[in-house]
């Protein structure tokens, strides 16, 4: 993946935006910047940063990218903290916030901070903004989960930290604070040349089909995502047998797993038995090495569902629109700002359940 | 003998979460009219400029908003209806806005209290320009930038010029008319309707323009 350049994107965005990129990169030439979040592999962030990371060097940004370190506790800790910045109401005891800080001041002991920008990504490591003041760097907090409506106790607890960094970037204006620091809205993006992403040939999306037994005898509902109830899988299936009563189809619930997401197998359990083996709706476990599976099964669908309850920007929308399928989402968090109603797809409200 | 070359510039915008929000028509009324002038510019013309590809019901937020969330589908069309290129200042582009909502709420007064499906969230709009490496002296050399400078740059000189102006024009027929001295290609690029088109049709269509002068 390193090896891609700048110039290779040329086809896809054109000369003019590479130039334009090159301006705006002139004005912070020499600048050292450090990326830190809590997992290399899975998810959003890792994806964006491990693309992310060599361009910036390219265009003179020199930036290196830190994952912290931690235990089961510790990551039972953070998805809880994710959870409750969702919404969920959840008890937040003191021996959990210990773990928390215990864990994120060993990861900053283990950690030098003297570049000029330091990017901190999502709740898992904002404890560090403790290191501000023995550092010259300015601090940027990038949150790129839903907190629209927080756990109060947890927000609370976070927003101590927030406070203190010198600006904080959302993926959607709904997610912005009554904070004393400045906020921007600043959206993720996902890489046309990556394997999830780039064009296949047409053998090799019915060769990934086959592997997991999916017949394209009828229109395929797909909704990729983690196996996390925030993306609301039981409810996907509940709005799949709602359209076959009209529209004979199948689904497919295609997902994998991250090292910070200790709940997944629990939520793969509740789908698993919400779908009672009807043939029509596929479950695909798969691992995180599975981005050309993944580029197939959206290439081979007919309709893309992203049903969040939360969500922080969802790239798997992106990921589908680039791919020109139709999307009907949620209207939460970074999803309205992608679907454009009635032309790219449809835009579900909160309080319509399905 | 040609007059000034013209410099072409180029945008970005690094937009701010004010963290202000409008539930209803009247809440959204109450912020319009309290908002930066930038915030009045990033919810008018962003919508155009970041989805340049498509062809949208209504390019401002605000309709959009108002369409999508309120369902008041007269009102999102008389706010739709509003071309920018009738305002040569922010400030007369939102006295506009406020007295068409005035005097919707004054004829349907149960309406200004409706909640909509989701709230409307205030921005505002933080201007990076840049100056670009293309200069164009001449006609010929206008036609050359136009066919390969970044649609950034179209939005900057086309659409933004008249409110940083502040006159009836933008940025290329003013030069094209002054320093060229070619008022017809001026006319036939203010003429051009840019809620029918998207950046790049507005692109071809003024290097037709320029192939035409050229001809004649």
């Amino acid at each position: 993946m390193s090896s891609i350049r700048l110039m290779d994107y040329e086809p896809t965005v054109g000369k003019q935006t590479l130039e334009e990129l090159y301006l705006l990169a002139e004005g912070l030439k020499g600048r050292r910047v450090k990326m830190i979040n809590s997992t290399a592999v899975g998810g959003g962030v890792a994806e964006i940063l491990h693309r992310l990371v060599p361009l910036l060097d390219e265009l003179g940004i020199q930036t290196q990218w830190e994952v912290i370190k931690g235990g089961e506790d510790f990551f039972v800790v953070t998805k809880m903290i994710h959870n409750a910045l969702h919404g969920e109401q959840i008890p937040f005891p003191s021996r959990m916030k210990e773990t928390f800080l215990e864990v994120s001041r060993e990861n900053l002991r283990n950690t030098d901070m003297d570049q000029d920008i330091i990017v901190i990504h999502d709740p898992q490591p904002i404890v560090f903004i403790e290191a501000k003041g023995k550092t010259h760097a300015k601090w940027v907090w990038r949150c790129h989960i839903d907190i629209s409506n927080p756990n109060g106790e947890v927000w609370e607890f976070l927003k101590g930290c927030v406070e203190q960094y010198d600006a904080a970037l959302f993926s959607s204006p709904r997610f912005s604070k009554g904070l004393p620091i400045p906020q921007f809205l600043f959206f993720p993006s996902i890489d046309p040349l990556s394997d999830k992403n780039r064009e296949l040939e047409p053998e090799f999306i019915d060769q990934v089909l086959e592997q997991f037994h999916i017949f394209r005898d009828k229109p395929i509902i797909t909704q990729i995502s983690r196996f996390d109830r925030l993306k609301d899988p039981v409810g996907v299936i509940k709005a799949y047998r709602l359209a076959k009563r009209y529209v004979d189809c199948r689904l497919v619930l295609a997902g994998g797993g991250a090292s910070d997401d200790p709940e997944g197998e629990v939520v793969l359990d509740e789908v698993r038995t919400e779908a009672k083996g009807d043939p029509d709706i596929h479950i695909i476990l798969l691992p995180p090495t599975s981005s050309l599976e993944i580029n197939a099964l959206q290439r081979a669908s007919t309709i893309i569902l992203q049903k969040s309850i939360r969500e922080g920007f969802g790239l798997t929308v992106s990921e589908a629109l680039w791919k020109k399928k139709p999307v009907i989402g949620s209207a939460v968090g970074g999803i309205p700002a992608q679907i454009i109603p009635n032309l790219t797809g449809a835009l579900v409200y909160p309080y319509n359940d399905t | 003998m040609e007059g000034n070359p013209f410099y072409f510039y180029t945008s970005s915008n690094l937009v701010e979460l004010t963290g202000e929000k409008a539930d209803t028509l009247e809440e959204l009324l109450t912020l319009l009219r309290r908002c930066t002038g930038s915030a009045i510019f990033y919810h008018v013309f962003q919508s155009y400029r970041e989805r340049h590809f498509a062809i949208e019901k209504y390019h401002s937020d605000f309709a959009q908003w108002i369409s999508n969330s309120l369902d008041e589908e007269a009102l999102a069309e008389r706010l739709g209806s509003l071309d920018v290129r009738d305002f040569t200042s922010i400030r007369s582009l939102r006295e506009s806005m406020i007295k068409i909502i005035e005097d919707h709420l004054h004829e349907h007064p149960q309406i200004g209290y409706r909640h909509g499906k989701t709230p409307f969230f205030f921005c505002q709009s933080i201007s990076v320009v840049m100056p670009t490496k293309y200069i164009a002296s001449s006609l010929e050399d206008f036609y050359q930038i136009i066919g390969k400078i970044g649609i950034r740059s179209i939005h900057y000189h086309l659409i933004e010029a008249r409110l940083r102006l502040g006159i009836d024009t933008n940025d290329f027929s003013h030069w094209v008319r002054d320093s060229l001295k070619k008022d017809r290609l001026a006319q036939r690029i203010e003429g051009i309707d840019i809620y029918l088109h998207t950046l790049e049709e507005i692109r071809k269509m003024i290097l037709h323009y320029i192939e035409e002068e050229m001809k004649t």
